[in-house]
This record gives structure tokens, C-alpha cells and sequence, in this order.
């Protein structure tokens, strides 16, 4: 046996060391125990410590609501920040809500306290709150969420067990006006959504509750959404979407998607309703995109307004060809492809342009790449690729490309406003957005292009945008839906966007409406010049009025397109 | 000298059962008593779905203490490597499963039960230590060469326990190695040097800690400064025992149990589940017991007659006091929540076992104590 080995050889070992080794084992052992006892002594002073010095008893109910919510009194709560607009209304806020709970074992009568409280409260059975009133628990639920009035008849039922938990609700003043760009939250108040989930970290207790101030004008947001509501319903549209943007900052004002939702209850809206259009949304806008076309014309190869495009044969590519739908039959000057919107004219400037340097100048605008935004609900545009010569032609008048709306209306800002580019900005911000950072045209071709859109106000396919004193320009676009990988003439995307006022342009207004369908009124028309440009109008006529915007009334010759009646051949030919 | 082992061999089981410390056994049925009832109050005055299962689980490990009560300490002796070579495979299989399982595998699924080989290791280390100090002399422990092989006796298991990783039970195997090199007599300017080495390794070990590793030590240092988060625990246990008073709220009143405040309450929480209940007095009275088993270690040890009998009986008691001293300085927010358990008391097989395997171990230095090996 090993063990008894070990045990001879340690016999014979010197007996004084092996006393010592004992000793010295003996000592050890008893330093160890003394340490452990020492510890068990400390584990008491520490349990008297806890128990008696710091003894705080949890006797009320309100005690008990404040240890389920974890904190107890550790820490003061912060309540989820505040959301405003630009100046200082209320968008959403945070407000608190009883709760009402039972502890049974203080009910004196379960069933006269069951009856009041189901005449209170229609949802709750008599059955329901009597079980409640008589369970074996001490803390059940009876309704969360109660009203104050419904609080006060509570109370006056005058039984000791009924108590009330104080739960924060945000709450959204303008109901479902700015759901989908504000977002919403969670029960537990997390941003799920919009600003309320970019945000969350700031606006939420981590961040310290802080208020935000949106761009949005809830003025003009009220504006923009009466419009395009209308619009959907005069045409029967499945929806629509629309954006006022400061052209110089970037600076969203109003963002419409519809259909929209109640934020205090997101859970029940359907994802269509649900569905961010401006941001989320990819469309071929169609001929709006003839304002890129054009202005990477004038860019790259610095034309004058006299440059002719032959639009009497459609394009042939492949097989299909470019037709032009206000079809003017003839050679076409640069203002004239414009204003009556030529695809064909269009596509021979892409081009004239070249693919490459098309391509580029759309880079440049930002309609390539994934949108950049303040909210997360965004996506890529859909980009021709490989980018090639069909692709080059088709995406100078909006088609085989699709893009979020916020993106062409900051490509559009980027032009109109002297050429600088800008993004779409929905958080106010005190520092003042540095301008002339990034040039993405000159000046003259910036200028070019407000007598451009100008005149299709005046005299092409958008005359029903002008508001008088207001040098309203701007470009329409029709575009038919691709639906299962054709083109469907019946199913359109009909948009405007409005720039105004041209000469010093400060506003861009973009409308647009999904299928919308021929009336009576438009004489069957469902095209843009009918439904989204005349919305527009309407638009800018409030807004001038609400933002108390001075008209300017100046004779036709003053008139910034004045100088293009030039390139224009005189009536007949329209 | 072997007739003498004869001798015991030859004892018959009824006076080895008339030698186990009834005393011991008395304590080890209390302080799981106070286990059932805090479990039967966690489930809101039920016996499931804790304490009934725990109820079952101790009356069949209660049996294998006895038998390993009643095997002779010689066997463990010679079992002592074997042991320790087995549990390092196990914890080798561990280790490379683990890299399969997510976060931190510490178990071997045996389809009946679940098996955790590094708790096992605790009581193997121990066991292999004793057994290589038995021989040793006091010359013997202060040469340095000689304290090499203990060393890697202790840091080979570590290291694959350190992987897996389980921070917790790999400071426990150390501590109680470490409690093993000063009983058998290393020399002080060791613990000494091994100290100061400890403490200039934190910033390492800082870097090599986990994410929530380090998320605990943060919190232990401030609670209040996650109040919801990674600091609820400590929050929660302080104002439970906070409101237990000087003789708590009384059996099934405390807030924790009906409210499901607390989180883990009936493992690794037990003790405040306890205590706000039967208040400082009950806490008091649970600390006594664990007091009084303590005690029974060095009782154990002075009696016995031979190095390896004594290394064990001590080794094994530090060991189990380590887990009692880790589980109730977290609950009390003296350390940060390294998620131990309280032996005996909180629910889960695998504590129990070990403390259980562990008191067999030591009975049975008790029961062969009368070794008539008197030249040792």
C-alpha cells in the first residue's frame, strides 16, 4: 500500500522535525479557523448592518409599486423628453396614468365593490372584478391606463384595497399628423419608430430625458396633409406622399405620408399605413427627373437655350422606344423639351451627356446612394446596373430608376437654391447649417434651371400650379407603375414639385399621389399637371398666408422666364 | 504497522456508523431545513416547484455521503489522483464542447443528470494536495522545487476552468489550494510575494475579463449607477433585507416571494429571501449553523492522526466555507454578484452534491480517525 509507504518513510524521520511539522500544522490550523470565525463575525456585523441600522420597512402599497419598478427610491426617475416642432409645439410628451390594482385582502365588500367598479368601467364584467376583488393574491391588476374622472369615482367607492400604480404614457398632441416621421413607442416607452427610435438614447431616461426640436412646422405639416388627403380623395388614389422643404437648409417643414396612423396605438395600423412613403418608399418620379437631365446639360456641356432636339421619331432602343406623351411633333428647343416635358428630347440630352457623366452628376445629387436621414426607416434607391446606354437614356426623364421622394426634392433644393448641395434635416439645429459647402452646379446653370421650372409654371404642363405674386416654378412628372415587369398606363405615380419664389427661390413643395384616377373635372386626365401639380398650388396658397408671405406683383417682362419666350415657337404647334 | 490497518479494516459498519459525527449530520439537516422552507416560501407557499425536488434530490445524495462516510480513508487516499485525472478530462470535454454550446458551458449532460465536472475539481484538488503534502516535511515545504508540482496541481484545472469561462469557482479552486499550501506549512514570504503578484496582475486580468465580468465590478463599485440593469440584484437584496428588521416579516410575508422582485431568489438570492422573512435574527441563526459545520473542520483535523486525514478534513471545509463566504458577502454587496450559490440552502443538485460529497469525505476522516499510525 502507497499509504503505508509514505507513512514508513515519515517514520523515520528525525523526531524533533516531525514535532515541529505538527506544531507548526497545529498553528496554521488554528490561524485559518480564527480567520474563518473572524469572517462569520463580520458576515453578523454586516447582517446587522443591513437589517437593523439601514431597517426600512416596505409597508404601503406604493412602497411595493416602487420596488417592482425596480428602483425603488435609488434614483429619481426621469420621464421620457419632450418632441417639438420649429417653434415650440407640442409634438409629443410624456404624461402620467393610474393604474388601478386590487389587494383582496383589503376589501371589505367584493361585491358591491365589483358592482360600482363594473358600472365605472364598461369594458370590466361583474364577474371579472368580483374573481379579481377575491383572489388569493395580495396585488392584481383591475385596469391600467384609467381616466382621471374614472380615478375620482374610484376613490369615491371609498374601499381601502383599491390602489392606484402611476405608469408614464407618451402622448402625441396632434394624433396621427406627424406619425410616421415622429414615430411611436413601445408600452415601456421605447422608440420603435421615426424620431422616438433615432432618438431613443437622448430622448430616454439613458440620455436623461432631453427635449428635441423638430424642422417641422406643424402649420404647414397641417397644410401639406389637408391637401394631399384631398387630392387622394377627389381622385381616388391609394396614396400619397409630400414634402416642404427649405431649399437653402435642407430643412423639412412638413412630411406627409398617407395613409397614416394613430401613434398611441401603432400596434393596430396596418403595415400600409405603417409604411414611411417619403423616406421608405422607392418611386420612378418620372419627368421630375428631366431637372436633373437638364441642369447635367448645361453642366457638362454649358449649351445655350437655342440647342434644338429633333422629337418628331421616337427613340428606338432595343425593343421599345421613348415616345413623348404631350407629343409636340417637331424639332424642340432646351425650354421647350422642358416645358412640355419631351421624354424624347429628354432622353437625347442623357444622351448628349454621356453615361458616365450622367451617372456622376446623379452621384453628385445624392439620388444614387442610400438616403441620409435623421430617422432609420430609409432605404437605397433602386440604380440601373450595370449603367448603360438604355439606362443612361431612360434615367434622364425618371424612368428604370427609383429613388425616395426626400431624395428628389433635396436634389431639387441642391439646383434651385444657387447650386449648393443640401440633405434632409428633420432635428432643429441651433448651429447654422454651413452653406456653400459642397457646389453641385454653378450659378448659371442654377439660374438656367429656375427660368426652366419657372416656365413650366407659366406656360407648360404645370400652369395649374401658379399662385399669382409668388413666381411659383416647377416640373410634374407622370410616370406609369411597373407592375410585374411592365409599365401599366393605367397605373400612375403623378407628382409636382413646386419651387417658389423663383427669382430667389426659398420653398420646394413636392406632392405626389399613387394611382390616382381620372374624374370628371380633369376630363378623365389622372396625369400630374391635374392632380399633383393643382395641389400644390393650393398648398403654397395657405402657406403664404399662414407664414404672412408679402406677394410681389411684377409685369410679364420682369418675369425670370420672361427671356425664354425667346427659344419658344409662338402658339399653334400646342 | 499493517496489522494495525488490519484492525480498522476489519471495524465492523456498525461501528463505523456509531463513529460518524451524528453532530455534523444534526447540522447538515438543519441548515437544509431552512433551505426547504425558504424555497417553499419562494414559490409563494409551495412545494413546487422547488422544494419538493430538492426534497428528493438531498435524501439521495444524503445516502451516497454515507457511503462515502463509510469507505475507508485509505481508499481516498489512493483514489486521490485517479480522481483529480478524471475530473481534468472532464473538464478538458467541457472545454472543447463548450465551443459548441454558447457563453459559458460548465456542464457535461450525463442524460440523467447534469454534471459539473469544475465542482468536482474543487474537492479532487484538494484531495491531491493533501495527498502530496502528506509526506512532505517542514524542510520539504520550503524549498521551492518541491512547491512546483502543487502549483501545477492547481493551476492546470484553473486554467481550463478560467476558459470555460467561470471566474468564480476558478478564484475558489485557488483559494482553497492556496488555504492547503499554508496549512502544510509554505513558508509566509510565499503568501506574501503571491499576494503582491495578485494585485499588480488585476489590470491583466481586467483586460482579459468578459464584457459582463467587468459590467459586475463596475456595479458593485456603484449599484445606483444602473438601477434597472446590471445593479438590480445588489439594489434588490439590500432593501429586502433592508425591510426584514430585527425579526423579519414572517414565514410567506416577505415582499421578494410575492412579487417577484428578485430575481435568481431561490438559488443564488436564498440567503436574502431568508432573511427578509426571519430578519436579522433568522440571518444570524443560519450564519451560526454555518459557524458551527465550520468548526467541525479543524475539530476534525486536530483529531486525526495522520497528515492526509487532517490536509482533507481542513481542505474541505475551506472549501465549503468559500462558497458560503462568496454567496452571502454578494448578497450583502460585499463582493460583486458572481453567481454562487449557498450550499445546502439554495436550489440546484450540483452544489449540493459537492458540499454533500465533501461532508462524506470528511466523516470518513472522522470514522477512521482513530488511526493507531502513531509514528506519522
Amino acid at each position: 500500500m502507497i499509504f503505508h509507504r509514505h507513512l514508513r518513510r515519515n517514520a523515520i524521520k528525525l523526531e524533533g522535525q516531525r514535532s515541529a511539522t505538527l506544531d507548526l500544522a497545529r498553528g496554521r490550523l488554528v490561524l485559518i479557523s480564527g480567520f474563518f470565525v473572524l469572517v462569520y463575525v463580520l458576515f453578523a456585523l454586516r447582517a446587522f448592518d443591513l437589517t437593523i441600522i439601514q431597517y426600512k420597512p416596505i409597508s404601503s402599497a406604493e412602497d411595493l409599486a416602487q420596488l417592482e419598478q425596480g428602483a425603488g427610491e435609488v434614483v429619481a426617475h426621469v420621464p421620457r423628453g419632450d418632441v417639438v416642432d420649429r417653434n415650440g409645439v407640442l409634438l409629443a410628451t410624456t404624461l402620467k396614468t393610474a393604474s388601478l390594482y386590487v389587494d383582496p385582502y383589503l376589501i371589505s365588500d367584493p361585491q358591491a365593490a365589483a358592482k360600482r367598479l363594473s358600472a365605472i368601467f364598461s369594458d370590466l364584467k361583474y364577474g371579472t372584478a368580483l374573481q379579481k376583488l377575491q383572489s388569493a393574491k395580495r396585488f392584481v391588476w383591475l385596469k391600467r391606463g384609467i381616466l382621471p374622472d374614472e380615478q375620482y369615482k374610484v376613490l369615491e367607492i371609498g374601499e381601502p384595497g383599491l390602489g392606484f400604480r402611476y405608469e408614464e404614457r407618451r402622448v402625441y398632441p396632434q394624433g396621427s399628423l406627424l406619425a410616421h416621421l415622429l414615430g411611436y413607442t413601445t408600452i415601456d416607452n421605447a422608440g420603435q419608430a421615426g424620431i422616438e427610435r433615432s432618438f431613443d438614447g437622448l430622448l430616454g431616461a439613458g440620455g436623461g430625458g432631453q427635449d428635441l426640436a423638430l424642422t417641422i412646422d406643424t402649420r404647414l405639416q397641417h397644410a401639406l396633409r389637408r391637401e394631399i388627403e384631398a387630392t387622394i380623395d377627389e381622385f381616388s388614389a391609394k396614396a400619397g406622399f409630400g414634402v416642404i422643404m427649405d431649399v437653402r437648409t435642407g430643412e423639412i417643414l412638413a412630411g406627409v405620408s398617407l395613409p397614416d396612423f394613430d401613434p398611441h396605438h401603432a400596434g393596430k395600423a396596418p403595415n400600409n399605413a405603417l409604411f414611411n412613403r417619403l423616406s421608405l418608399g422607392v418611386y420612378e418620379l418620372g419627368s421630375v427627373f428631366k431637372i436633373f437631365s437638364t441642369a447635367a446639360l448645361f453642366e457638362t456641356l454649358n449649351v445655350p437655350m437655342s440647342t434644338t432636339f429633333d422629337a418628331r421619331e421616337p427613340i428606338k432602343v432595343g425593343r421599345f422606344a421613348i415616345n413623348d406623351y404631350h407629343a409636340e411633333d417637331r424639332v424642340l428647343t432646351v425650354p421647350e423639351v422642358f416645358m412640355y416635358s419631351s421624354n424624347i428630347g429628354s432622353a437625347m440630352m442623357g444622351q448628349a451627356v454621356g453615361a458616365t457623366a450622367l451617372r456622376d452628376f446623379y452621384r453628385d445629387l445624392g439620388l444614387l446612394d442610400r438616403l441620409d436621414f435623421e430617422i432609420r426607416e430609409v432605404t437605397k434607391p433602386l440604380v440601373p446596373n450595370p449603367w448603360g446606354e438604355v439606362s443612361t437614356l431612360t434615367a434622364s426623364y425618371g424612368h428604370g430608376i427609383a429613388t425616395t421622394p426626400l431624395q428628389v426634392v433635396a436634389a431639387v433644393s441642391s439646383i434651385v437654391n444657387g447650386g449648393y448641395l443640401v440633405k434632409p434635416k428633420l432635428v432643429k439645429s441651433d448651429i447654422v447649417p454651413p452653406r456653400e459647402e459642397v457646389r453641385v452646379v454653378s450659378d448659371k446653370t442654377a439660374h438656367r434651371m429656375r427660368q426652366l421650372l419657372r416656365l413650366t409654371v407659366t406656360d407648360g404642363t404645370a400652369r395649374k400650379a401658379d399662385v399669382p405674386g409668388y413666381l411659383v416654378g416647377g416640373k410634374t412628372g407622370t410616370a406609369e407603375k411597373s407592375v410585374a415587369g411592365k409599365y401599366d398606363r393605367k397605373k400612375l405615380i403623378s407628382s409636382f414639385v413646386g419651387v417658389f419664389p423663383m427669382d430667389a427661390p426659398r420653398y420646394a413643395v413636392f406632392i405626389g399621389v399613387d394611382e390616382p384616377k381620372g374624374t370628371k373635372a380633369s376630363f378623365g386626365y389622372a396625369t400630374a399637371g391635374w392632380t399633383a401639380a393643382p395641389a400644390v398650388q393650393r398648398t403654397i396658397s395657405s402657406m403664404v398666408s399662414i407664414l404672412g408671405l408679402e406677394p410681389k406683383h411684377i409685369v410679364a417682362e420682369q418675369d425670370i422666364a420672361a427671356p425664354l419666350k425667346h427659344y419658344i415657337a409662338v402658339k399653334g404647334a400646342h | 504497522m499493517s496489522s494495525t490497518v488490519k484492525i480498522y479494516s476489519n471495524q465492523t459498519i456498525w461501528d463505523k456508523i456509531s463513529h460518524i459525527n451524528w453532530g455534523l449530520f444534526v447540522l447538515i439537516l438543519m441548515i437544509s431545513g431552512i433551505g426547504f422552507a425558504a424555497l417553499y416560501s419562494a414559490a409563494g407557499g409551495s412545494f413546487s416547484p422547488w422544494a419538493a425536488r430538492q426534497m428528493m434530490r438531498f435524501v439521495a445524495l444524503l445516502g451516497g455521503m454515507f457511503v462515502i462516510a463509510l469507505i475507508d480513508v485509505r481508499w481516498w487516499y489512493k483514489l486521490a489522483w485517479p480522481i483529480y485525472f478524471i475530473g481534468f478530462a472532464m473538464l478538458v470535454v467541457v472545454e472543447i464542447m463548450g465551443h459548441i454550446g454558447m457563453g459559458a458551458q460548465r456542464w457535461i449532460d450525463l442524460g440523467i443528470i447534469q454534471l459539473q465536472p469544475s465542482e468536482l475539481m474543487k474537492i479532487a484538488v484538494v484531495m491531491v494536495l493533501a495527498r502530496y503534502f502528506h509526506a512532505a516535511t517542514l524542510e520539504d515545504m520550503r524549498r521551492i522545487p518541491f512547491l512546483i508540482v502543487p502549483a501545477l496541481i492547481i493551476i492546470a484545472p484553473v486554467g481550463l476552468v478560467l476558459l470555460q469561462p467561470d471566474l468564480g469557482t476558478s478564484l475558489m479552486i485557488v483559494m482553497a489550494g492556496v488555504s492547503m499550501f499554508f496549512m502544510a506549512g509554505a513558508s509566509i514570504w510565499l503568501f506574501v510575494a503571491g499576494g503582491v503578484l495578485a494585485a499588480s496582475s488585476i489590470p491583466v486580468a481586467w483586460y482579459l475579463m468578459h464584457d459582463y465580468q467587468k459590467q459586475r465590478v463596475m456595479t458593485f463599485l456603484n449599484p445606483e449607477s444602473d438601477p434597472l440593469g446590471a445593479g438590480y440584484h445588489i439594489i434588490q437584496s439590500k432593501i429586502a433585507l433592508g425591510s426584514g428588521g430585527l425579526s423579519g416579516k414572517g414565514f410567506l410575508e416577505g415582499t421578494q416571494s410575492r412579487l417577484n422582485f428578485l430575481p435568481e431568489k431561490q438559488t443564488d438570492f436564498i440567503f436574502t429571501l431568508w432573511a427578509e422573512e426571519w430578519g436579522f435574527l433568522g440571518g444570524c441563526f443560519l450564519l451560526f449553523l454555518f459557524g458551527v459545520v465550520f468548526m467541525y473542520g479543524p475539530w476534525i483535523a486536530m483529531k486525526a492522526r495522520h497528515n492526509f486525514s487532517r490536509y482533507l478534513a481542513m481542505g474541505l471545509i475551506v472549501n465549503f466555507s468559500l462558497y458560503v463566504f462568496i454567496n452571502i458577502s454578494m448578497v450583502m454587496g460585499l463582493i460583486p454578484v458572481v453567481g454562487a450559490p449557498l450550499p445546502l440552502v439554495s436550489y440546484g443538485g450540483t452544489a449540493m452534491m459537492s458540499a454533500l460529497i465533501g461532508f462524506g469525505l470528511m466523516m470518513s476522516v472522522h470514522v477512521h480517525r482513530d488511526s493507531k499510525v502513531t509514528r506519522v
